[in-house]
C-alpha cells in the first residue's frame, strides 16, 4: 500500500519511518477496550504509589470496639472483624499484589528469554539439555515446592518474589524457545552470519526484537496469573502475613466472614478481577497491534 | 460491448471489485470486461497486485469477504449471472460446470486424504455417482494426465507424489465433472521449466480433446502467447490491452504492454568494454555436501564439484530444483558446511580458518538471497541494517557512517530520504535493493546471488538485472548468480556451469552454452523454455 508522505520542495528531510512499534501504538489505541484497561492499570499503580499518603487510616489501626461495620461515611468500605478500615488494606493490598505481579514476572521473564533464546538459537545437544531442564521443573509439584521454601527460610516477600518466578519462567522459556526457532530459520539470520555477526550480537540484535511481540503479549498474562498465584499462597497462609495485607490475604479472610461480613469479600475479590480483566484486556490488546500479519502490507 | 451474443460461454461486463481495509478502499479490478467462447483459451497477464488472479476468483466467490467485496457488473455463465447466485447456488458451479487449478500444487491438495478420496469428492458431490463409479473415472482421469499405473497411485497420499506429479492430480480432479470451464491460475509458476513445458503441454491438449473453455492466469507472457487463442493484459486492477497474441506482440500499442515486453530478457550479456581478465577468484575443488535424511540414507546435494570462478565474471549457476544449485552456493561460503574438498578465495582455503578468522573473512564474500521479505530483519530500519556490516568490519567510523550509507544507498538507487524507513514499508523490488546494497557495504570480493529476481515481477526483474550488472562493473565485483531461469542467466552471466542432481554436467561460456549445448540435459533445459517469437 502506498504511504503517503508531505514532500517539502526545499530540501530533502529525512522521512520518519512509521516503524513497527508506533504502527502497534496506533493500533493499540483505536482498541478502546484496552486501552481503557491500560488507564486502569496505570491509576492502579499510581494509587498504589501514593498510598501512603492517601490512604485514610494506616493498615495495622484497630478498632475493636467497632468490630466488622457496614460500609459508611468514615469507613467506605466497611471494616474487618478488628475494625481496620477494608478501604486502607485494600490500597496496602494493592501495593503488595501489584509488586509481586510485576516483580516475579520480571524474573520470569528475565530468566525465561535468556534461557529459551539460548536453547532455541544454540539447538542439538545444548537445546536438549536445556529444555529437559525445564520438563523436570515443570513435573516438580509447585505447591509443595514453596512450602518447603517457606519451611526453610521462614515467608518473606523476597522469597515470594522468587518462588513465584522460579515457576512462571518454565512456560516463558517454553514460548521464547518456539518463536526463536522459527526465527532461526529465517533467511535474514542466515545474511546476519553471511556478514559475519558473532552469536551473541545476531541473538541480541536480530533474534530477540522479532521474537518481543509474543514476549510481551505473554508477560501480560503472566502478571494475572502471578497474582492469582499469591492470592493463592496467601489464602492458604503461606504468603502475606497479618497485619500486612494483600488482595489474596483479603479474600481468605472474607471467605472466612462471607455470611456474616459480605462487603469483606466482595470488594477485594472485585478489585482483583477488575484487575484481572484489565490485564487481559491488555493483553490481548497488545497481541493484536503486534500480530504482523497486521502490519500495512 | 453490452450486447449478449448466443455462443458466449462467460460474458463478463463491467466488473468492478474492491477491498475495503482500515487504510482505505482499494480497487483491485474495474471495470473489467471479456467474452470467452467454448473451447477458447483466454489467457489473462499481469504483474503482482494486478487483479487478474481476484478477478477470477470473484466469479466464483472466492474472494476473502469481508475486505473485498464484488462493487459493479456481471458474469454470465450461458446467461446466468454468477454474481447474483446465492452460496448455495455457486457451490453447485464450483468444481463441477467451471473448474479450478491453483499455482502451489504443494499446498492445494490435503495431505491427510489419499489423492483417489479428495479425487472422487467433486463428483459424488455434484453427480451423486456411486463410489465405484466416481473411483473408475478418477482412475481413468489420472490415466489421462499421464500418472502411471493409476490403479495402485490411486491410493497414494499427496507426499508421495512429486510437485509435478501433484499439479498433474489437480488437473485429473478438476477434469473429473466435465467443467465447461477450467480456470488455472498460475499452474507452472511453482515448477520446474521441464515440468512446465510438460504440464502446458498436457492442459493443451486436454483443453483440446474435451473442448473445454479455459481461463489461463499467469505473469509470464511467453506461456500464455504459447497457450492462449486470446489475451487480456491488466495493469492495476484495469484491462489495458486484449486481442489475439499476435496483436499483443505485434501491434502493441499500449504502453505498459510495451514495457511488459520489453522487460522480457531475451538477448544475452552487451560484451563488456574491459579486457576479460582470466585470473581466478575461486577455485572449488571436489567439494561435497550431503545431508542424512535418515540413519542410512544420504542425500547428496554437492556430489564431487570443481570448478572455478574468474575475477570480474558472473558465473550462471542453472538447474532445476533438487539438484543442488543452492547447497553449492552455501557450501562456497561455508554457510552450509561440506564434508570434503576445499574452496580457494584468492588461494586461502576456507575450510581451513578457524572460527573467528572465519568471521573477519566473511566480507570479502557476500549473500544475496531469493526473497526479499525473508532476508531483511522487519524490526531494523534501512540505515542500522546498512550500517551493521560497515561496523561490524570496521569499514566506517561514527563520524562516517550517515554518507558512506548514503552512498550505498544511491548506488542501488534507493532514495536517500527513506533511510529511517522499516522493510515493511518497501515494495518487494526495492527491498531487494535493500538487500544488494546490505551485501555491498562490506566492499565484498564475491557476491553469491541465490535466485535474486525469482521473486520479483517481471518489469522489476528487469530493473534489478540492469543493476546488478552496472554494480559488478563499477565495484569491479565478482558474482556466482544461482537462477532456475535460463533467459535470465543468459542475460547476465558471462559463463554458465549447469547443475543435476548435485553433479557439474556442462560449464560452458554463455554463448556456446546456448548455441551448442553438449550435453544432453542442458538440451532438454533449453528446448523446454518457452519462448515468444517476435
Amino acid at each position: 500500500m502506498q504511504r503517503i508522505t508531505e514532500q517539502t520542495a526545499t530540501e530533502p528531510v529525512l522521512e520518519e519511518g512509521s516503524s513497527l512499534t508506533r504502527d502497534a501504538m496506533h493500533r493499540l489505541f483505536k482498541n478502546r477496550l484496552a486501552l481503557v484497561s491500560a488507564g486502569f492499570l496505570l491509576l492502579l499503580i499510581l494509587v498504589a504509589l501514593l498510598t501512603p499518603w492517601i490512604a485514610p487510616y494506616a493498615y495495622q489501626d484497630q478498632n475493636l470496639l467497632l468490630g466488622a461495620s457496614s460500609p459508611s461515611a468514615q469507613h467506605w468500605l466497611g471494616t474487618d472483624t478488628l475494625g481496620r478500615d477494608q478501604l486502607t488494606r485494600i490500597l496496602y493490598g494493592t501495593r503488595v499484589s501489584l509488586m509481586v505481579g510485576f516483580v516475579a514476572t520480571a524474573v520470569a521473564l528475565g530468566i525465561g528469554v535468556l534461557w529459551g533464546a539460548t536453547a532455541g538459537y544454540l539447538g542439538g545437544r545444548v537445546d536438549n539439555a536445556m529444555m529437559r531442564i525445564v520438563d523436570v521443573l515443570y513435573a516438580l509439584p509447585f505447591a509443595i515446592f514453596i512450602i518447603l521454601l517457606t519451611v526453610i527460610f521462614g515467608s518473606s516477600m523476597l522469597l515470594l518474589f522468587l518462588a513465584i518466578g522460579a515457576v512462571e519462567w518454565l512456560t516463558m522459556a517454553r514460548i521464547v524457545r518456539g518463536q526463536v526457532l522459527t526465527i532461526k530459520r529465517q533467511e535474514y539470520i542466515e545474511a546476519a552470519i553471511a556478514m559475519g555477526l558473532s552469536r551473541w550480537r545476531i541473538i541480541r540484535r536480530h533474534v530477540i526484537p522479532n521474537a518481543v511481540g509474543p514476549i510481551i503479549v505473554y508477560t501480560t498474562l503472566t502478571i494475572p496469573s502471578v497474582i492469582l498465584l499469591e492470592s493463592f499462597l496467601s489464602f492458604l497462609g503461606l504468603g502475606i502475613q497479618p497485619p500486612q495485607s494483600s488482595w489474596g490475604s483479603l479474600i481468605s479472610d472474607g471467605v472466612e466472614n462471607m455470611e456474616n461480613y459480605p462487603w469483606m469479600l466482595i470488594f477485594p475479590a472485585l478489585t482483583l478481577s477488575v484487575t484481572l480483566f484489565a490485564l487481559n484486556f491488555l493483553g490481548d490488546g497488545l497481541r493484536d497491534a503486534l500480530d504482523p500479519r497486521a502490519s500495512k502490507d | 460491448m453490452n450486447e449478449e451474443r448466443s455462443q458466449d460461454l462467460l460474458a463478463v461486463d463491467n466488473l468492478r471489485v474492491c477491498f475495503h481495509t482500515r487504510n482505505g478502499t482499494t480497487v483491485a479490478v474495474d471495470d473489467m470486461s471479456f467474452r470467452l467462447q467454448p473451447g477458447q483459451v483466454l489467457g489473462i497477464v499481469g504483474e503482482s497486485g494486478s487483479g487478474k488472479s481476484v478477478a477470477c476468483h470473484s466469479l466464483l466467490g472466492l474472494i476473502p469477504s469481508p475486505p473485498g467485496k464484488v462493487e459493479a457488473g456481471s458474469a454470465r455463465l450461458k446467461g446466468e449471472d454468477l454474481l447474483r447466485m446465492s452460496e448455495k447456488q455457486l457451490r453447485n458451479v464450483r468444481g463441477n460446470r467451471i473448474g479450478m487449478i491453483f499455482q502451489d500444487p504443494m499446498t492445494s491438495l490435503n495431505p491427510y486424504m489419499k489423492v483417489g478420496a479428495q479425487l472422487v469428492e467433486p463428483l459424488r458431490r455434484h453427480r451423486a455417482a456411486s463410489a465405484k463409479e466416481a473411483r473408475a473415472k478418477a482412475i481413468a482421469a489420472l490415466g489421462e494426465v499421464g500418472i502411471k499405473n493409476p490403479e495402485q497411485r490411486i491410493d497414494d497420499y499427496p507426499h508421495q507424489f512429486s510437485g509435478g506429479m501433484r499439479q498433474r492430480v489437480m488437473i485429473a480432479m478438476a477434469l473429473m465433472t466435465e467443467p465447461e470451464i477450467l480456470i488455472a491460475d498460475e499452474p507452472t509458476t511453482a515448477l520446474d521449466v521441464t515440468v512446465q513445458a510438460q504440464i502446458l503441454q498436457l492442459i493443451k491438449k486436454i483443453q483440446a480433446s474435451h473442448g473445454m473453455a479455459v481461463i489461463f492466469i499467469t505473469h509470464d507472457l511467453a506461456v500464455a502467447a504459447d497457450m492462449a487463442d486470446h489475451m487480456l493484459v491488466m495493469e492495476k486492477g484495469v484491462v489495458v490491452e486484449q486481442g489475439p497474441p499476435e496483436q499483443i506482440f505485434k501491434g502493441h500499442q499500449h504502453p505498459y504492454t510495451k514495457k511488459l515486453i520489453d522487460a522480457i530478457p531475451t538477448s544475452s550479456k552487451p560484451p563488456s568494454g574491459a579486457p576479460r581478465k582470466l585470473e581466478q577468484l575461486v577455485q572449488v575443488n571436489h567439494l561435497r555436501t550431503s545431508f542424512s535424511v535418515d540413519r542410512h540414507t544420504q542425500v547428496h546435494a554437492v556430489n564431487d564439484i570443481t570448478l572455478d570462478v574468474r575475477r570480474g565474471e558472473i558465473l550462471g549457476l542453472v538447474g532445476e530444483s533438487g539438484s543442488g544449485k543452492s547447497t553449492l552456493g552455501r557450501s562456497i561460503i561455508r554457510l552450509i558446511e561440506s564434508q570434503s574438498g576445499e574452496v580457494l578465495i584468492d588461494g586461502v582455503d576456507l575450510y581451513q580458518l578457524g572460527t573467528n578468522k572465519l568471521k573477519r573473512a566473511r566480507r570479502d564474500f557476500q549473500m544475496i538471497f531469493q526473497d526479499p521479505y525473508a532476508s531483511l530483519n522487519p524490526r531494523m530500519t534501512v540505515f542500522d541494517t546498512l550500517a551493521e556490516p560497515l561496523l561490524i568490519h570496521g569499514i566506517a567510523k561514527r563520524d562516517t557512517l550517515t554518507e558512506q550509507i548514503n552512498q550505498l544507498m544511491d548506488d542501488v538507487g534507493l532514495d536517500r530520504t527513506s533511510a529511517r524507513k522499516y522493510p515493511h514499508e518497501f515494495s518487494g523490488g526495492q527491498r531487494q535493493r535493500i538487500a544488494i546494497a546490505r551485501a555491498l557495504a562490506p566492499r565484498p570480493k564475491l557476491i553469491i546471488a541465490d535466485e535474486p529476481v525469482s521473486a520479483l515481477d517481471v518489469t522489476i526483474q528487469a530493473q534489478i538485472l540492469k543493476l546488478l550488472l552496472k554494480l559488478t562493473e563499477k565495484h569491479d565485483l565478482t558474482m556466482l548468480f544461482i537462477s532456475h531461469d535460463l533467459s535470465v542467466v543468459r542475460y547476465i552471466a558471462d559463463r554458465v556451469a549447469v547443475m543435476q542432481q548435485g553433479q557439474l554436467v556442462e560449464l560452458a561460456s554463455t554463448e556456446t552454452l546456448f548455441q551448442q549445448p553438449q550435453h544432453p540435459y542442458t538440451q532438454a533445459l533449453l528446448s523446454a523454455i518457452p519462448r515468444v517469437e517476435l
